[in-house]
């Protein structure tokens, strides 16, 4: 990364073929969709590139930084559908989301941890908080995903994730 | 709103990390945690208890051509912040062009297209020119010497679902540099080592939307040009 900020190109390639495949991964999950997903990918790309500069190791990863450039560009995108049917997708793999645990030693820890905790919720505040973080719901599309007014699903989510947080800090 | 308010900053910094912040809110709030570190805290601390649900989407390989546009759109950055200009000053162009007047007249188009700008002498580095031998686009380096920029000197007409694919030969079999708009004021901007070498030829070849799916040239070769001695 310190190679990006001072423009070396061979460094940003690198970090490229390093993290696209998770990243066009994040991407096709919430879009659905391969040119959306791959608009995305370029954008948060370019993005990354001019704001370089701006990237502070000590406020988290480099990936967590690509991550949240990525996921937020998707989110926008998904947002500006026009019908709310076309943004909601068929996401019945909640469950098998979850056990889909990658098994590399950290992550694979970091989901099991997070897995046990998420299997504590209620099922339907579950999925508002996987649907909204995994496929970039918005709460109105939970709302009607899920059938529910959009005040209870905000209160689920704030309430699941206070629940998430104390289970994993502790 | 009360932005010193813990509950408060707790639950934005919440929704910042798992995306559900309205995107004009989510830009305010960038706006904030940038000058609050400890806001930026709370949003890491969410972000490292969420980010585990990212490792579940499965990888996928991203087309070539994404990381194409993206080094075009890099590029174009830098080679934007200097724009070229003063083309009748340079005098490698008046090298490279005593030939004909129609690669002069092509260079005129150019230069009025571009306007004039700060004195700076960007080379002419190729002139690609069709079978006729009638000048059809123009490669040209910026004041960074670092990338080439080329585009058509005025607009060339491409079948739908086509694209003109840009080559480097030199010696070896043809280095694809990415695709070229058939239109003026896009230029392709390539890395000026790419095309370092005199002698070097550019090419353009027509070839299926997107590029040769080979990686080599699969359609004809409509333009080229050497790369001139500097």
């Amino acid at each position: 990364m310190r190679g990006v900020v001072r423009r070396d190109r061979a460094a940003f390639a690198a970090l490229y073929d390093r993290t696209a495949p998770q990243l066009f991964g994040i991407a096709l999950r919430i879009l659905r969709q391969r040119e959306e997903a791959e608009d995305v990918l370029q954008e948060a790309f370019v993005a990354v590139w001019d704001r370089a500069a701006s990237f502070d190791p000590e406020r988290g990863s480099v990936m967590t930084w690509l991550v949240t450039v990525l996921r937020h560009r998707a989110i926008d995108r998904r947002r500006r559908r026009a019908h709310l049917e076309d943004r909601l997708g068929s996401e019945e793999d909640l469950l098998a989301l979850t056990a889909a645990a990658s098994d590399e030693s950290d992550r694979g820890a970091g989901l099991a941890a997070l897995q046990k905790c998420l299997a504590e919720l209620e099922e339907r505040p579950r999925r508002a908080v996987l649907l909204a973080y995994a496929y970039g719901y918005t709460h109105e599309e939970l709302a009607k995903r899920l059938t529910t007014p959009i005040g209870t699903v905000k209160s689920w989510v704030r309430r699941s994730l206070e629940r998430l947080k104390r289970c994993l800090d502790g | 709103m009360n932005y010193r308010d813990p509950k408060l900053r707790n639950l934005l910094a919440c929704e910042y990390a798992m995306g559900l912040l309205p995107s004009r809110a989510r830009a305010r709030f960038e706006r904030l945690m940038a000058d609050d570190a400890e806001l930026a805290r709370l949003v890491a601390d969410w972000q490292d208890r969420l980010t585990p649900i990212d490792g579940t989407a499965p990888p996928a390989a991203p087309p070539r051509r994404v990381w194409r546009s993206i080094e075009q759109g890099t590029l174009q950055r830098s080679f934007s912040a200097t724009p070229p200009a003063g083309l009748l000053q340079s005098l490698a162009f008046w090298r490279g062009f005593a030939s004909t007047a129609a690669a002069v007249a092509a260079a005129l188009v150019l230069y009025i297209a571009l306007g004039p700008g700060p004195a700076r002498a960007p080379a002419v580095v190729a002139v690609l020119a069709d079978s006729s031998g009638t000048p059809a686009f123009i490669a040209t380096r910026g004041e960074r010497a670092e990338e080439v920029a080329v585009a058509p000197v005025r607009p060339q007409s491409l079948e739908a679902q086509k694209s003109f694919e840009l080559w480097a030969i030199a010696g070896g079999p043809p280095k694809p540099l990415g695709l070229v708009s058939a239109m003026p004021g896009k230029p392709l901007l390539v890395p000026a080592s790419a095309v370092a070498a005199a002698g070097t030829v550019l090419a353009i070849s027509l070839e299926p939307q997107g590029g040769s799916p080979t990686g080599q040239p699969t359609g004809p070769v409509l333009f080229q040009g050497k790369v001139l001695a500097n």
